[in-house]
């Protein structure tokens, strides 16, 4: 009897232990555990990077349609064939190679120069003697909240005056200071990385003798270099995508970086059709061309720095 | 060397600091100190550009008062745009939030993920975004297909809102795009926030719902307030703003006078963002004690 007994109350704790264990699959132990939490993540993701990307996923739909799919309304997601006659259309307008060497040389320079000198600054902020350190901190994040519209009327009038107005280095002038497009945000991450640093490396460097510039560049330098490509990629893509400085600083006429080619294609295209070049449906594919040509080489720096980065941003402790 | 000899330690220091930061400095005044005061004094003339020189009026405050009492720039353009604007900003820093606490569970293809909300940092140029702004690329669809521009009309009629709340709606997807630094922030905030809080907190029996409103959005308030004045700052280019076509080098008294009352505008805006979160923070505080 007694034995009967047990066994039904050993089987029963084990069919509660099992459904225990079932429970805790689909649920899970916590709340952010349970398989349906992770469908109902996946699902919730899925769908939001899907309207999110949308807009892009429907530019690259667009770019490749031919005549009969464009006007055809039952073709929206897959075109009958890839025809790249609008992309050749785009990169004849763009005047791709000139103008992607241009992008290519503004960006990059502007890069290395917020690097060198943001990194400058952001240490001296960080860890040297600096005088009126507080206002030039002040200052710092002022730079950061004025509008470039508040400026761009006196610094036109002096390029204009120094004969420089229309030039490619207005562009690249700023950023020898630590200036141009968000400047004041790289040195503060600069300035971020370089507090979380332990102060023993320098205090070795001082009692060794070495000066504080050659530290820096032999040094502290080569060992920011987290925070270096985080500045590096944002300041290449920001600087590439930026068309307010290009519009305001460059004369429409002569050589002009891609983002800032972008717009004048509009133009161009509304010339195009009113001549009779091609019917007006045929306009958007090639727009959508454009835009594709334009931030393709951004995109595929991103792509293939995307792990480092994304490591870089977590390790220069620009949220502490 | 003989120098050197002179200095003390300290002043050594000293001097090593200010060659470190004169650059920056120097370039302060050239591009924005100089320009900034040279454009408040702009705002008080009428500058006529002649051949050989550039002819200064002082008009006073005349710019000021035309632009305030009866402009179109002002009226028609920059508020319904601050309009937006005061709409964009929770938006983004509410769908940052969102993203960067689903992005930080333990999830396989987190990378893709991350990557994925990450990218239009890399591709939002002004002219594309432009684009896809002017072929109604971006909305979220739901306007025509359960008509709720009809609702809109009635519940918001002609009041000043129905057009940025209806502007914002038409490219939604495209304000969303302006999130990815923020979520990236976010992401580097939730790692500052200790595993063993939220441990005591289970053990104390907290529910998520709870653990969420008082570790992890406590935790976050600083951060929320750094996103929130990034996204403002960010605001200045997107690619709508009317500022960017207005300020040009047609007349330039009258527009450095409207760049500043702009620029006003933002400061009163940033100041209310920085007053309504030690408001908010400083009752949390409370409730807490």
């Amino acid at each position: 009897m007694r034995t009967i007994l047990s066994d039904v109350k050993g089987r029963r704790f084990l069919t509660k232990r099992r459904i225990r264990q079932a429970r805790n699959l689909v649920l899970g132990k916590e709340i952010n555990q349970g398989l349906v939490f992770k469908l109902i993540l996946y699902a919730v993701l899925i769908i939001t990077s899907y309207i999110y990307m949308n807009p892009m996923l429907k530019m690259l739909v667009k770019m490749v349609m031919n005549v009969k799919d464009l006007v055809d309304p039952t073709v929206t997601w897959v075109p009958s064939s890839i025809y790249l006659g609008h992309v050749a259309e785009a990169w004849k307008l763009l005047n791709y190679e000139n103008s992607l060497m241009i992008s290519l040389f503004i960006a990059v320079s502007v890069a290395v120069l917020h690097c060198i000198s943001c990194g400058l600054a952001g240490y001296a902020l960080a860890r040297l003697d600096v005088p009126f350190k507080r206002t030039i901190f002040f200052l710092l994040m002022l730079a950061f909240i004025i509008p470039p519209q508040v400026i761009i009327l006196p610094t036109i009038m002096v390029y204009t005056k120094l004969g420089l107005n229309g030039h490619l280095i207005t562009l690249i002038l700023p950023s020898i200071f630590g200036f141009g497009v968000k400047g004041a945000l790289f040195v503060v991450i600069f300035r971020q990385f370089f507090m979380t640093h332990s102060k023993s490396l320098e205090e070795a460097a001082r009692i060794d003798g070495a000066t504080a510039l050659k530290f820096y560049f032999r040094v502290m330098f080569p060992l920011a270099r987290p925070a270096i490509l985080v500045v590096f990629l944002f300041s290449f893509v920001w600087t590439w995508n930026d068309t307010y400085y290009p519009r305001m600083f460059l004369s429409p006429t002569g050589d002009m970086p891609l983002a800032m080619k972008m717009t004048f294609i509009d133009t161009a295209l509304g010339q195009f059709i009113q001549n009779g070049g091609f019917p007006e449906y045929m306009a958007e594919p090639i727009k959508m061309g454009a835009s594709f040509l334009t931030i393709l080489p951004p995109v595929l720096i991103y792509l293939f720095a995307q792990r480092y980065f994304i490591e870089s941003v977590e390790r220069t402790g620009l949220v502490e | 060397m003989s120098r050197k000899r002179v200095l003390t330690a300290r002043s050594l220091r000293r001097l090593e600091g200010t060659l470190f930061i004169a650059p920056w400095v120097i370039g302060f005044i050239a591009f924005l100190g100089f320009p900034l005061l040279f454009s408040l004094y702009m705002s008080f003339h009428t500058v006529k550009i002649l051949p050989n020189k550039v002819a200064y009026d002082f008009v006073g405050l005349k710019f000021y008062r035309e632009i305030i009492l009866n402009s179109s720039a002002l009226y028609d353009k920059l508020i319904p745009y601050f309009q937006e604007v005061v709409l964009m900003v929770p938006v983004i820093v509410i769908f940052a939030l969102m993203i960067s606490i689903l992005l930080n569970q333990k999830l396989y293809g987190r990378f893709l993920f991350r990557a994925i909300f990450f990218l239009p940092v890399i591709f939002s140029t002004g002219a594309v975004l432009l684009q896809f702004i002017n072929q109604g690329e971006g909305n979220l669809g739901f306007l025509e297909r359960f008509e709720l521009g009809g609702y809109l009309d009635t519940f918001l009629g002609d009041s000043s809102w129905a057009k940025p709340v209806k502007e914002v709606l038409n490219h939604f997807v495209l304000v969303l795009w302006y999130s990815g630094v923020q979520i990236l922030i976010f992401l580097a905030g939730l790692q500052t926030i200790s595993t063993s809080a939220y441990e005591s907190a289970r053990i104390d029996g907290a529910t998520p719902w709870e653990v969420f409103w008082k570790i992890t959005l406590p935790a976050m308030s600083p951060f929320i307030l750094l996103n929130l004045i990034y996204t403002v700052v960010d605001m200045f280019t997107f690619p709508s703003n009317p500022v960017i076509e207005l300020v040009n080098t047609g007349n330039y008294g009258f527009n450095s006078a409207l760049a500043w009352i702009y620029f006003f505008i933002i400061i009163i805006f940033l100041g209310l963002v920085i007053l309504i979160y030690s408001i908010m923070n400083r009752r949390h505080a409370k409730n807490y004690v």
